[in-house]
């Protein structure tokens, strides 16, 4: 794997396709190390669909997906054009780590387990080192006395914080956020977004789908607005929801700021 | 070790723990104590009529004459049978509680007294030794066993998204569910070897007295856990079809393949839905073991039938009925605890 790449996340001409309905439309995004994107937009731009995307939950139609310079995906009408390697391709997909907005926690398992269950299964690191960062993990997100609860016994921003460490475990490079604070209660929302917070100041690579204007305005390094399909205005926080150019723009973030 | 203590813990156990404790005790103590009362021979002939009584004085003398006296302790009721081989035969019965017995052919206590007799007879006296319910509840067991993991492979088939697995895996789901039990028994009993020119028998050593037997019990045994697999893998695929596919995708997303998927996070979730279902299927199993006495093989449906016909007694199916009803009972219990089991986390 090549170490002096230019973009850590790099996607080229991304289209998707749901029967006739273009959700994607041709999106280009070149994302530096560390650097933290805001993806705002109303409802059924795509934003969703396009993060999901990246780490293949969702086949695209076509395009491009660079992961640290490497090919990792290349698409043209529906069908996998160049091949590469599973072995490569699956090393390349764990530089990627996801939050959903439903928190999607394996409910038979304990919080501890949750997150030791993909080092374990999947980097085949042995079980003492596992339970060793699992609990630093647990720790950093402040729910190491939760360890053996099981999920359902927690809050629903306890359970987005157990979501986050549990992608941490498997020490990507870039974390994918897809509204992960949609779901709460508007007074746990806090404690999910301060933990966000703490990861980009570590210098954590993010892309955040989010309706949190103050998280986005306070954090983010970027802020892409998405509606209908394409990236209608990009810029940093203060020229996005200060000086916005474009009038979707401008809608949007009045009605979302008076609502 | 926790479930030990746990277990020996008798301070902390529940009440309703304790009643049935308390009541499995005393049943115990009481059957100790029957199984200790064993009438004289002198006390059963004096129970018998005067002339059932010049009978046996009479064949006693006989070289060629027999009596038979048999008794039941363990269930309190006395059971008398004479009987003299050759012309002069004589059957008498009695019933009641120990040192009260009366005339069998006395209202009640006839029904009573039989139903118990016959219950008990299937149970564990004669010749019948536990032997029926014992084939129905390893059958049944062994079925459910071998259907479920069957169901989880034929389910895994059908949900997939490759053709030829997933035509097989239907057409054999189809094929199982859409033809009679019996019918599939009676194939792989006699057809199947007919034509492939073996006998089931044969799978064991020719000096086994019960290979006839346990040829049979094995070829049942495959021919319900086939079917029992048909109806497990509908169950199956509908348990696996209701977990989120949220689960899906966070598997996904942390780098599972679809083996690693299946087997740490959508089986072990489906289980639980599973069992309500696998422990209807199971009432069925149990219940559907009946047949197997269209293949001579000796099981509680089949031992009733015997005693109904070697004794003419139309009441021999009443005990029969609650046999089944003890062991449904019996496994919807154990069932309910696995579900429980494996409910902590919801």
């Amino acid at each position: 794997m090549a170490d002096n790449y230019e973009y850590i996340l790099e996607t080229e001409h991304v289209s998707k396709k749901f029967g006739s309905l273009e959700v994607l439309k041709d999106i280009n995004l070149k994302v530096k190390k560390g650097e933290v994107i805001c993806i705002i937009g109303p409802s059924g731009a795509g934003k969703s669909t396009y993060l999901r995307s990246l780490n293949q939950l969702e086949k695209i139609t076509s395009g491009k997906i660079f992961i640290k310079g490497d090919l990792f995906l290349h698409r043209e009408k529906n069908k996998t054009v160049e091949r590469i390697g599973k072995e490569h391709q699956q090393k390349l997909l764990l530089n990627m780590g996801m939050c959903f907005q439903r928190f999607n926690l394996f409910p038979h398992k304990t919080v501890i387990e949750n997150v030791m269950i993909s080092p374990i299964h999947v980097k085949k690191i042995n079980k003492k080192t596992a339970r060793d960062e699992a609990i630093a993990l647990l720790e950093s997100v402040g729910l190491a006395e939760k360890a053996d609860q099981y999920p359902n016994r927690l809050s629903g921003g306890q359970q987005q914080r157990v979501a986050i460490a549990r992608a941490l475990a498997m020490k990507p490079e870039i974390m994918l956020f897809d509204e992960p604070t949609s779901a709460l209660d508007p007074e746990l929302v806090g404690e999910v977004l301060k933990v966000m917070q703490n990861l980009a100041k570590e210098g954590m690579t993010m892309l955040c789908v989010t309706h949190e204007m103050g998280f986005a305005r306070e954090v983010a390094d970027r802020v892409l607005f998405m509606a209908d399909g394409i990236i209608a205005e990009e810029g940093t926080p203060q020229q996005i929801f200060n000086n916005p150019q474009n009038p979707r723009t401008q809608n949007f973030l009045k009605s979302i700021l008076n609502a | 070790m926790n479930t030990l203590k746990k277990i020996t813990d008798i301070k902390n156990w529940k009440k309703s723990t304790k009643i049935n404790a308390a009541i499995f005790v005393l049943v115990l103590i009481a059957v100790v104590i029957l199984a200790a009362v064993k009438p004289s021979e002198e006390m059963m002939i004096g129970r018998a009529s005067p002339e059932m009584q010049k009978l046996i004085e009479k064949d006693a003398q006989s070289t060629r004459k027999y009596v038979t006296v048999t008794y039941n302790n363990m269930i309190i009721i006395n059971f008398c049978s004479f009987s003299s081989s050759g012309a002069n035969e004589m059957t008498e019965r009695f019933v009641g509680f120990a040192g009260k017995v009366y005339s069998a052919d006395k209202g009640k206590a006839k029904v009573v007294g039989q139903m118990v007799n016959y219950t008990y007879r299937m149970l564990g006296c004669g010749e019948n030794v536990m032997h029926g319910a014992k084939l129905t509840i390893l059958l049944t067991t062994l079925t459910i066993i071998i259907g479920v993991v069957l169901g989880i492979f034929l389910a895994l088939g059908k949900i997939s998204k490759k053709k030829l697995i997933n035509k097989f895996c239907g057409g054999y789901i189809f094929f199982f569910r859409g033809t009679p039990l019996l019918i599939q028994l009676f194939v792989i009993y006699f057809s199947i070897p007919g034509i492939f020119g073996f006998a089931w028998r044969d799978l064991f050593s020719a000096g086994d007295t019960e290979a006839v037997y346990k040829g049979a019990f094995i070829a049942a045994l495959i021919a319900f856990s086939l079917n029992s697999g048909a109806y497990c893998a509908e169950i199956v695929r509908a348990a696996i079809q209701s977990i989120d596919r949220g689960q899906y995708e966070a598997a996904k997303a942390l780098g599972m393949n679809y083996p690693q998927t299946m087997s740490l996070i959508i089986i072990p979730q489906s289980i639980r839905r599973m069992i309500p279902p696998v422990c209807n299927e199971f009432i069925m199993v149990l219940k559907d073991a009946s047949l197997v006495f269209a293949i001579s093989l000796v099981d509680i449906t089949t031992v009733s039938k015997n005693i109904m016909t070697s004794e003419g007694s139309y009441l021999v199916f009443v005990p029969a009925l609650i046999i089944y009803l003890i062991i449904t009972m019996f496994f919807t219990f154990i069932f309910n605890k696995i579900e429980n089991r494996f409910s902590v986390y919801e």
